[in-house]
């Protein structure tokens, strides 16, 4: 007899005990091996791109992730990931440090700030932008944001505050690192601001209710109650968010400009993992190359999982803490 | 609100099926590949507006359709090499590795043109000279502005902006570079020995331009670029370019009579069919240096093999002539090169 | 404070506003019916009408398969998890589940490109096996939990009844779940119908004539627009903006409806 239980969610046990139909033993292996497949995907993705490196790794081994230097030049090539990691951490710190403060700022306002008569326009809107694909991002980048950073914001920027070197002589050519971390924080924006709300929605009413009776003003209720609450999820927001702007390669790599340098000024050009892999995609010109761009993507691959793996373990840990399932509100 | 609901069901189906409708309809009314003969190349994007103009040509004669993907020579060449296309196009030759990966390739020079240094300097009306170390230094980051007198000492009389130079070069793997760096490499021993030639090398400045059509994108919309690509691109995209100083000193023009100049520099091929042209001995008084031929990289065994030979053959002859060539300043070949790729064309074999 | 947060709130808006402002209205204007039925004639010298007609049937092609591929495949994982898996494996397959949403598309790209492509060419069948691996975490994460709602004790008074638990599944728990299946696969197709990365390396040397043969590269909407971007002609970027625009057009047309099956969907399960 299977166990009488009701809720959601419960338990459900392959058979033990009764007697097994052909239909049943089929339906089980048939979606079993849909698993096992799904399972044996994620391993083969890693095992191919290791086999796929492997001139690389083994020419190279872990030099290769902090050597600056990408020369495709026969006789005289040697490569390294350096540059490349650096300008995926680069692009993708500064994208999220743009981001965030506006992103909390959309979510409060969708949720607390706002007169009700504005938030379906405005979630309309930002679901919208979350719609558009990458590498319309990146024609608009090209096209419209490019040209206006590089005859407008770039000179002010280093007129202004060029004394600090992030700020160099602006880019001629509107492609540069900075118009990549733009795009990218719009790009990564929506995904910040969704996932925020649905944590300042979660937020339990009594406990707001409760700050607001003892005779809190509204920000001080948001700061006291909503933040702290909200805040490990908002961690995995970020971090969410962060693993999406390091793995996009198509809008940066169309905006980024291409070199192989690590400079500070974010006026210049540089490539980051993706974008790099990006430009290179219709072939490498010897083996070497060919897995050495292999070998970039492991990387990211190994980036992307970790902080991915990160947001994921947050989120478990802030569930267990307030607990509720996921999906469920107080 | 069941009827509301019902209404909207219907009208959002409706609409679905309408768009769907209309976006078979037009793709299906578009040319749709018929089952003819379809020779699919791939590779240089030097050579890919003459190419473009051979399809209808091509088409008429043979009654073959062509399919040409410019997506650069070092792609191409992997291309023809997993045979994913009938034929590859590059205009640097095949390495010794390259042509054993390939299993049983050969290159047929087919085209011959000149890479033009092309600018985009606003305010400035003439035609401005260039020479190679200079060209070399500017390349490789030191010579940084427009009025520097390296440049103004060949350009006397014409007033230079002090605008910043920026280079475009090439983001992918491309024939047109390694003709660029192995001009470059033969006037500076500084690029040689630091930078050296090839497909891509180390830029040290510059944004760079996917494909030729990228190079060219970034010219012209950053005042104060240089950049390089076949000189059909600057005229397609009315880009001023240098005359470059030859070795006799002449200031010459990727134009029909520099390149033939060029062209007669050398006229014997390799035994692997490749020909050398930059930077021709002082005698090609009129040589243009940055001239090159390209080459369809071709298996010597096709299941197509009757109609490649028809296209090639067509190619190197009749897609030589005037009306395709003349416009996009390409040079018909030389009649020594045109026989090496007659014999070439005539080895291969189903 | 609160300033602070409004005057956040109101730069995102502004910017996100522009963004979408810009490429609606530069989509808009460049729009035409030559764009889906004129093919591309690259280096054109004269001013022939042409449009993109190779990359919508394409797209189309390449979509389309994927779905096929992926549908299937997320259900019948889904339907493991939650009708057979002990609880231990439920997590296991989960995190799995999660992982692989977590691999950036242009990985997913390049793994294609090794597995398959290497050595044997492009194709769309391989274009739409990587779309189908993007699509595959979304369509089964969906699944697993609208087949979580549908009540137990349906699925207990079926096996009451005698009737087997594989008919149980098939004939009574997947129909009452055929919304929330319907939502996800279109969220699903809405997501990988603007992927450009894994397409780059699985079918991109294509011709200029309409192809509806997946066992070649074909051209696909995202692709184009990814190589008109690069190009210096304005005529280039305008069909850039226009076939771009109708992508958008898309996407946020199956996004839309795919809320809309959810809400309805929801009303259904509670009962309304």
């Amino acid at each position: 007899m299977s166990a009488a239980d009701v809720s959601a969610g419960s338990t459900r046990r392959p058979f033990t005990g009764r007697r097994v139909r052909f239909g049943d033993l089929a339906l089980q292996l048939l979606a079993g091996a849909a698993a096992l497949g799904a399972t044996v995907l994620v391993g083969l993705i890693v095992w191919k791109l290791i086999d796929g490196s492997r001139l690389s790794l083994s020419k190279y081994g872990l030099g290769f992730v902090t050597r600056v230097a990408w020369n495709p030049v026969i006789g005289h090539e040697l490569y390294g990931a350096g540059s490349f990691i650096f300008g995926t951490v680069i692009t993708s710190f500064f994208a999220l440090l743009l981001a965030t403060p506006l992103a909390m700022g959309v979510a409060l306002f969708l949720t607390e700030l706002a007169p009700r008569v504005l938030r379906a326009p405005v979630t309309a809107l930002v679901e919208t932008l979350a719609a558009v694909p990458s590498v319309l991002i990146g024609l608009w980048g090209i096209l419209v944001l490019g040209p206006q950073l590089r005859t407008h914001v770039e000179p002010w920027l280093h007129s202004t505050l060029g004394f600090i070197p992030l700020f160099g002589p602006p880019s001629a050519a509107g492609a540069s690192i900075f118009t990549a971390i733009i795009v990218l924080s719009i790009m990564i924006l929506p995904i910040v601001s969704s996932i925020s709300r649905e944590l300042f929605l979660g937020v339990p009413a009594e406990l707001k209710e409760g700050a607001l009776a003892l005779g809190t003003t509204r920000w001080e209720m948001v700061r006291g109650v909503v933040f702290p609450y909200a805040r490990g999820g908002v961690a995995a927001a970020l971090i969410l968010g962060l693993g999406r702007a390091m793995g996009e390669a198509i809008a940066v790599t169309q905006v980024i400009g291409g070199g192989v340098f690590i400079h500070w000024s974010l006026f210049g050009g540089g490539d980051t993992l993706g974008s790099k892999i990006a430009a290179s995609y219709q072939g490498a010109s010897t083996n070497l190359q060919a897995s050495s761009l292999i070998y970039l993507g492991l990387i990211l691959l190994v980036l992307s999982l970790v902080a991915n793996i990160v947001a994921q373990w947050i989120v478990r840990k802030v569930a267990r803490k307030h607990g509720v399932t996921r999906g469920g509100h107080a | 609100m069941p009827k509301l609901g019902t209404s909207i069901r219907i009208t959002s189906a409706v609409a679905a099926a309408a768009l769907l409708a209309v976006v078979v309809a037009g793709a299906a009314n578009a040319r749709t590949a018929r089952h003819a003969t379809t020779i699919s190349g791939a590779g240089s994007t030097f050579v890919a507006p003459l190419v473009a103009q051979w399809v209808a040509g091509v088409g008429s004669a043979y009654g073959i359709e062509l399919q040409y993907s410019a997506v650069g020579s070092g792609a191409g060449v992997t291309a023809i090499t997993s045979r994913t296309v009938d034929f590859g196009a590059s205009d640097a030759p095949l390495t010794p590795d390259q042509f054993t990966a390939c299993n049983g390739c050969e290159q047929i020079p087919w085209v011959l043109g000149g890479t033009a240094i092309m600018y985009n300097l606003p305010g400035v009306k003439n035609l401005l000279h260039m020479d190679g170390p200079t060209l070399a230094k500017i390349f490789m980051g030191q010579i940084t502005k427009w009025d520097d007198p390296a440049i103004a000492a060949l350009n006397k009389g014409v007033s230079l902006p002090d605008t910043a130079i920026t280079i475009a070069h090439r983001s992918d793997n491309s024939g047109t570079t390694y003709n660029l760096t192995d001009y470059l490499s033969s006037v500076s021993p500084a690029w040689s020995s630091q930078l050296g030639r090839g497909v891509a090398v180390n830029w040290p400045v510059g944004v760079g331009g996917k494909g030729s059509s990228g190079v060219a994108g970034v010219v012209s919309s950053t005042p104060g670029a240089i950049g390089y690509a076949d000189v059909a691109y600057s005229l397609a995209n009315h880009l001023k370019y240098f005359s470059i100083k030859n070795r006799s000193g002449k200031f010459t023009t990727p134009g029909a009579r520099g390149i033939l100049s060029a062209a007669t520099s050398d006229q014997k091929p390799a035994a692997d069919n490749s020909l050398s042209i930059v930077n021709p001995p002082k005698k090609y008084a009129n040589a243009y240096p940055i001239a090159t031929f390209s080459y369809a990289i071709v298996p010597l065994q096709s299941s197509k093999a009757s109609d490649l030979k028809h296209f090639l053959f067509w190619a190197v002859t009749k897609g030589q002539t005037g009306p395709y060539t003349a416009k996009l300043r390409f040079v018909p070949l030389p009649k020594s090169v045109l026989v090496v790729a007659e014999k070439a064309i005539a080895k291969i074999h189903s | 404070m609160e300033g602070l947060a409004w005057l956040a709130a109101a730069i995102a808006i502004a910017i996100l506003g522009i963004v979408v402002w810009s490429v609606a209205r530069k989509g808009w204007s460049e729009l035409n019916l030559d764009l889906l039925t004129k093919s591309p004639i690259p280096f054109s010298l004269t001013n022939a009408p042409q449009g993109l007609a190779n990359a919508f049937a394409g797209t189309l092609v390449i979509v389309g398969l994927a779905t096929a591929m992926a549908l299937p495949v997320g259900i019948l994982v889904a339907v493991y998890l939650n009708e057979f898996a002990p609880p231990s494996i439920r997590t296991g397959v989960g995190l799995v589940l999660d992982v692989l949403a977590g691999v950036p598309a242009i990985v997913v790209g390049i793994f294609v490109f090794v597995l398959l492509v290497t050595g044997s060419g492009q194709s769309g069948i391989k274009g739409a096996f990587a779309l189908a691996i993007l699509m595959l975490p979304f369509v089964a994460r969906t699944t697993i939990e609208v087949l979580a709602l549908v009540p137990n004790a349906l699925r207990e008074a079926s096996l009451g009844l005698g009737i087997p638990q594989w008919r149980t599944t098939l004939s009574i728990v997947l129909p009452r779940a055929i919304g929330g299946i319907l939502t996800g696969t279109v969220l699903a197709v809405a997501r990988v119908a603007g992927e450009t990365a894994p397409l780059l390396f699985t079918s991109s040397l294509v011709g200029t004539q309409t192809s509806w043969n997946p066992t070649h590269a074909l051209q696909t909407i995202p692709v184009a627009i990814f190589e008109l971007s690069e190009s210096p002609d304005p005529k280039d970027h305008a069909r850039a903006w226009a076939a771009g625009f109708v992508l958008l057009i898309f996407i946020l047309f199956a996004s839309l409806t795919a809320r809309w099956l959810a809400t309805r969907n929801a009303r259904k399960i509670a009962g309304r």
